[in-house]
Formats: structure tokens, sequence, C-alpha cells
């Protein structure tokens, strides 16, 4: 290992675990406001009354209904209204979901064929909403998997009556680690650098034969960690606390946030190198963040926007990641399904790391 | 190649329009003790800051340690210590954890930072202080200490820009007892300040006005030369003389 890269990285760590106040803004700040936001919302939801359409009427069709009730989350009952009028259960205030179970599920499930059953919601309980769809996403991948050890070939299709806009503060919690996540990473990087400029503790490395890679690397990588650190404990608290569904794959989605990682990290850099002061790169940071926060479809969704703004949010690598948490957190989004996401934040870090490394000198004139 | 420690030539640097360093022209040799003097705003500096590969010249060239300045800067800065006017070590660290970091970004290992931190901290007497943060240190012992972050891997030319400034005597004169000794090992130092009494204990100086230098010499021939009581009185003739000149 790079020995100068390693005295860096050490250097990194030692500053931030001496500075009290810093632990804090790391650690305990986004944990304390997820669990802000989780008390203000009670996120757990049990005994939905579920109303099954069994088109089937098989063994494996009455076992996956049977599965639904593992875990207390829905109770399964015999529907009043035929499937034409099944929002006739919601509006009576009988029922807060519909399963529909198509005719060819177990055809189709013995014969390693893909096959998706509805589920249909009561929109204007948001809450309940997206956490039954959450839960039944769980429920059916748990289902084909211990059953045929297949990775998905049951699918759930959600459709929400009433309110479809309607987000739950649930469906808040991946947006709010990653927003969370962003704005630690850019805000610290885009400190680190100017702030030895500050110091004059630049000018004592540049002095050394330390190479810029090196130099770059050594003081984005420290953070990188601590981002990762804070992101698996976010999540942690998010799924063992408040119990948010988490239907995709944990491994995917850690990979896929290092990856986010990069370009927050870029950026933030970018801001350091070409400012002189903090209190400059302070500035450009809570600019691009505001930016960041507004064109990513936390508040706004992105097709409500006007055409214009829409081509903008293809620029914000947050847009991505909030599909990409989101998807693999409550869709059980794959790989695959989340390839332009993946391409789009490649390209965004290689270009963002390449502006940082063109426009730091270890020479000026 | 040449045996000279640094040697430049019609050395510039511009800023804009204005001229920090306008074409200085100088030699040291090795193992010498070379006085670099100036009124505030001179461009020292500056001329240091090109000197040690910080800075792109804006017109001339040199070598330092042998290797180019414009070219070969990266070999420069292995074989150079500087220790900058400003105070440049972390003050939220120790003493030691700085030494182990600049240890580390030129390329020691753990063994050597060690070997050269117990070394150092005997000869500079940094063993009372070494293990507290910088930041509370008084003035003189962390110049001591940034001295001793200069002087990790062993350089062959010592650029110290102000070492001495905020200093008390006694620290002064430990200070400059200390560059004695390295001057003795061969090292070459460059160093400027602005205490005439630092100045005589050069073996030669040159002084810089406005981006030119104006005089350069051994101390004690120039105070013959130019009939002056003493350096200090020579320094502030020469320079008011200048300033009534150029008004
Ligand atoms: N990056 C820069 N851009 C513009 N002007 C600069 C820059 N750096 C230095 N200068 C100017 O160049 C001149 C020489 O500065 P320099 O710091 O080299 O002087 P000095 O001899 O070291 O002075 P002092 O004794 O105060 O340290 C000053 O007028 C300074 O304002
Ligand atoms: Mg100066």
């Amino acid at each position: 290992m790079n020995k100068a890269f390693m005295g860096l990285v050490k250097k990194e760590f030692i500053q931030v675990f001496r500075d009290k106040l810093m632990v804090w803004i790391i650690f305990a700040l986004p944990i304390i406001q997820l669990l802000l936001l989780g008390y203000v919302a009670n996120l757990e939801v049990k005994d939905i009354s579920l109303d099954v359409y069994d088109f089937d009427q098989t063994q494996l069709s009455r076992d996956f209904v049977r599965s639904t009730e593992a875990g207390k989350y829905f109770t399964p009952t015999t529907p009043e209204h035929s499937v034409l009028d099944l929002d006739l259960s919601f509006r009576e205030g009988s029922r807060e979901m519909a399963l529909v179970i198509p005719e060819d599920f177990s055809e189709k499930l013995t014969t390693n064929e893909p096959v998706t059953v509805g589920l249909i919601a009561d929109g204007t309980d948001a809450n309940s909403a997206s956490l039954g769809s959450g839960y039944m996403a769980q429920i059916a991948r748990k289902f084909s998997q211990d059953i045929y050890g297949l990775e998905r070939p049951l699918k759930v299709r959600n459709r929400v009556l009433y309110n479809p806009e309607a987000e739950s503060v649930h469906y808040m919690i991946p947006a709010i680690v990653a927003t969370l996540l962003t704005i630690v990473t850019v805000l610290l990087t885009s400190m680190a650098i100017v702030r030895e400029k500050e110091t004059g503790t630049l000018e004592q490395i540049l002095v050394t034969p330390i190479s810029k890679g090196t130099f770059l690397a050594g003081k984005v990588i420290p953070f990188a960690v601590l981002g990762m650190i804070e992101l698996t404990l976010a999540l942690a608290f998010g799924v063992l606390w408040f119990k948010v569904p988490f239907v995709g794959s944990a491994l995917l989605l850690l990979g896929l946030s290092a990856l986010y990682l990069l370009t927050t990290l870029g950026i933030g850099l970018f801001f350091s190198t070409v400012t002189s002061t903090q209190q400059q790169a302070m500035f450009f940071a809570w600019f691009f963040l505001i930016f960041a926060l507004l064109t990513s479809g936390f508040f706004t969704p992105i097709a409500n926007m006007p055409q214009w703004t829409q081509y903008i949010t293809y620029l914000n690598p947050m847009r991505y990641f909030m599909e990409i948490t989101r998807g693999i957190m409550m869709k059980g989004a794959g790989f695959v399904d989340l390839l332009p996401q993946t391409i789009s934040l490649i390209i965004i870090g290689v270009v963002v790391f390449g502006f940082s490394s063109i426009r730091f000198s270890k020479r000026t004139g | 190649m040449n045996n000279h420690a640094v040697e430049i030539n019609d050395l510039s640097c511009h800023f804009g329009s204005f001229k920090a360093v306008d074409r200085i022209s100088l030699t040291v040799e090795q193992g010498e003790i070379f006085g670099f003097l100036g009124a505030n705003g001179a461009g020292k500096t500056t001329a240091i800051r090109m000197l040690c590969g910080l800075l792109i010249p804006s017109g001339g060239g040199g070598q330092v340690a042998g290797f180019d300045i414009l070219k070969q800067s990266e070999e420069i800065k292995k074989n150079i210590g500087y220790m900058s006017q400003k105070f440049s070590l972390y003050p939220d660290l120790t003493g030691r954890e700085n030494l182990n970091f600049y240890g580390a970004a030129y390329g020691l290992d753990k063994k050597q930072i060690l070997a050269r931190t117990e070394e150092l901290s005997n000869r500079l007497q940094l063993a009372e202080f070494i293990d507290r943060p910088t930041l509370s240190l008084p003035v003189g012992w962390r110049q001591r200490l940034a001295l001793a972050a200069s002087l990790l891997h062993k350089p062959k030319i010592l650029f110290l820009d102000e070492p001495t400034g905020g200093v008390d005597p006694v620290f002064r004169r430990k200070f400059w007892q200390i560059l004695y000794q390295l001057a003795e090992e061969g090292v070459t130092i460059f160093v400027t300040t602005h205490y005439m009494d630092e100045a005589a204990y050069c073996q030669r100086i040159s002084v810089m006005h406005r981006g030119q230098i104006i005089l350069r010499g051994k101390p004690y021939d120039l105070i013959e030369q130019h009939r002056a009581a003493n350096l200090e009185e020579l320094f502030i003739d020469l320079i008011r003389g200048r300033e009534n000149a150029d008004a």
C-alpha cells in the first residue's frame, strides 16, 4: 500500500474523530433526524384487512393466501362485492386492500413462468397503502423463493385508488436516508482541501513529493468510508427500528451507494479545489444541495415537473440515487432494472473527478 | 550539471502586470547558510516558492539540488525541506502525529519515521511537548516542530521562510545553533529573516527590493564597503535611498 496514502487517510480519521462536534454531526444528527421522523408517523401497520379474489383456486394459490398472514401484517377476508366493484368495500370502509390472483397462477408458477398478482389499495390512508405494498412484495418474494428457490418469478402489481400520488412518510425514509448521506458527504469534502488552504498546511503537503492522485484519493476515501458507515447505520435503523420493508438486495444497495458516494464526493472535492476559503466552499455546497434536493424527485415527482426542469434532473446524481434506494427497498429492483441509473452515476462520477483533477495542480502560476 | 546547491538566472514571477520577482539571479553553494533579506513585500516568499516547486516562474530558470526548476519540480521536492512563513502544522494534531503524517507524505515507512522522530526529538529537544496538540504551544516550540517536520526526510537543502518570526531571543539563539550544526553536516540553508543580528550569522546575504536583488555579498565585506556602522544601518539606508529615488 502506498505509504503517503495511508498516512493521509490516518490523519483524516484522527482529525474527524478528535473533533467531537464533527462526530456528532456525522453520526448522531442523521439518526436523530430519522428518529424524529419515524415517531412523527406510526410506521408499522398491522392487520390490514385484505379482500382476496382467488381466480385460480388451487392448493398453490391457497398456500400463497395463507402466507400473507405471516407476520400478522394482513388479515385475508372474503370479498362482499364482485371484483368489478371491489372499490365499494373501500368506500364502505370495511376493507383496506384487495389481492387479485389470476387463474393461471399455479400453472405458470409450476412451469417457472413469471406471474403477476394484483394488489389494490385504498390511497386515502397513504401510509398503510405504501406499507402494505411493501409487505406484499416481501411476502411474494419469500413465497417464490421458499417454494421454488427462484428469484422473483412472482411479481406484485400495485394500484392505489383515490390518492395515487400520495407518498407516505414511510415511502420517504429511503429518500431521507439518501438526502442525509448527500448533505454530509458534499459538505465534508467541500471543506476537505480548502480548509488546508486556509490553515497553510496544503502548501506544506504540496512541497512533498506526494502525487496528485494519491493526495486526492487520500482526501476522499476517508469520507467515502464514513459515508458508507453512516448509510448502513441509517438503513439498519430504518429497517430494524421502524420496520421499513426492505424488499431488494442490501448488497446491491450498498454497492450502488458506494458508486453514488463517488459522485457526491467528487462534487464536494471540485468545490474544494476551485475555492480559496471555507466560506466560499460552503456557499457552493449549499447551492448545489438545494438544487439537488429540488430536482431529485423528493418533493415533487419528476413526471410532474415542467419539461425543461425534467431535462435538468438528468444532471442530478441524487435523482438516480432516489430511484435506486426506493427501487431496491420498496420494489426489490435488481441490478438490471437499475442499469440506466448505474451508468448515469458512473458518467457523472468520472466527469466530476476529471474536473477536480484538472483543476487541482501541485503548482500554481 | 554543476555543484551549486541553488543556481538561478533571471528568475521572474509576475502577477498580472505586477512584477513580484523581477529577473533575479543568484547561486548558493553546498553547505552554505545564505541569508535572503528584504523589506515586507520585496518578493522573498514568492522567490522561495518558485525554488521549491510551488509556483511556476513567469520567466528565467535555474536549478535546485541539480534539478531543473521548470521541469523537475517533483525531483526537487524529494531533496529539499521547506518551512513556510505561515505556521503549517495541523493545530488539532499533536507534534508526533504531525511528524508521522509528514513522514508518510515523504514516503518514509513506520520504522524510519520512528527513528527519525527519536533522533530529531533529541536534537531539537522536542520531548517535553511532542505529544501535545500544536495549537496550544508557544511559537518557539511550534517552530522547532515545524523544523523537525521539514528535516524528516534528510533534505540536502533547507528553505526557511522567516523561521524565527515572533520568537524570543533565547529561542532564536538556540534555533541558529541548530542551523549551524546542520550546515556543518553539509545541509545548505536558504533563510529569510528580518533580524539583522541573524543576517550577520549568514555566510552570504542578498537584499531584495521590489522584486530585484539590489545588494549581495558577505555581511562584513558589505559593512566595510558601504562604511556602515552595522548591517541594520546599511539595510535601512539602502532601502530608504531606493525609495527616495523611486519617489
Ligand atoms: N498570489 C499572488 N497574487 C498577487 N500578488 C501576490 C501574490 N503573492 C504575492 N503577491 C504580492 O507579491 C509581493 C511580494 O510578496 P512576498 O510575499 O513574496 O513578499 P515577502 O518579501 O515575502 O514579504 P514579507 O517580508 O512580508 O514576507 C507582494 O506585494 C504581494 O502582495
Ligand atoms: Mg514572505
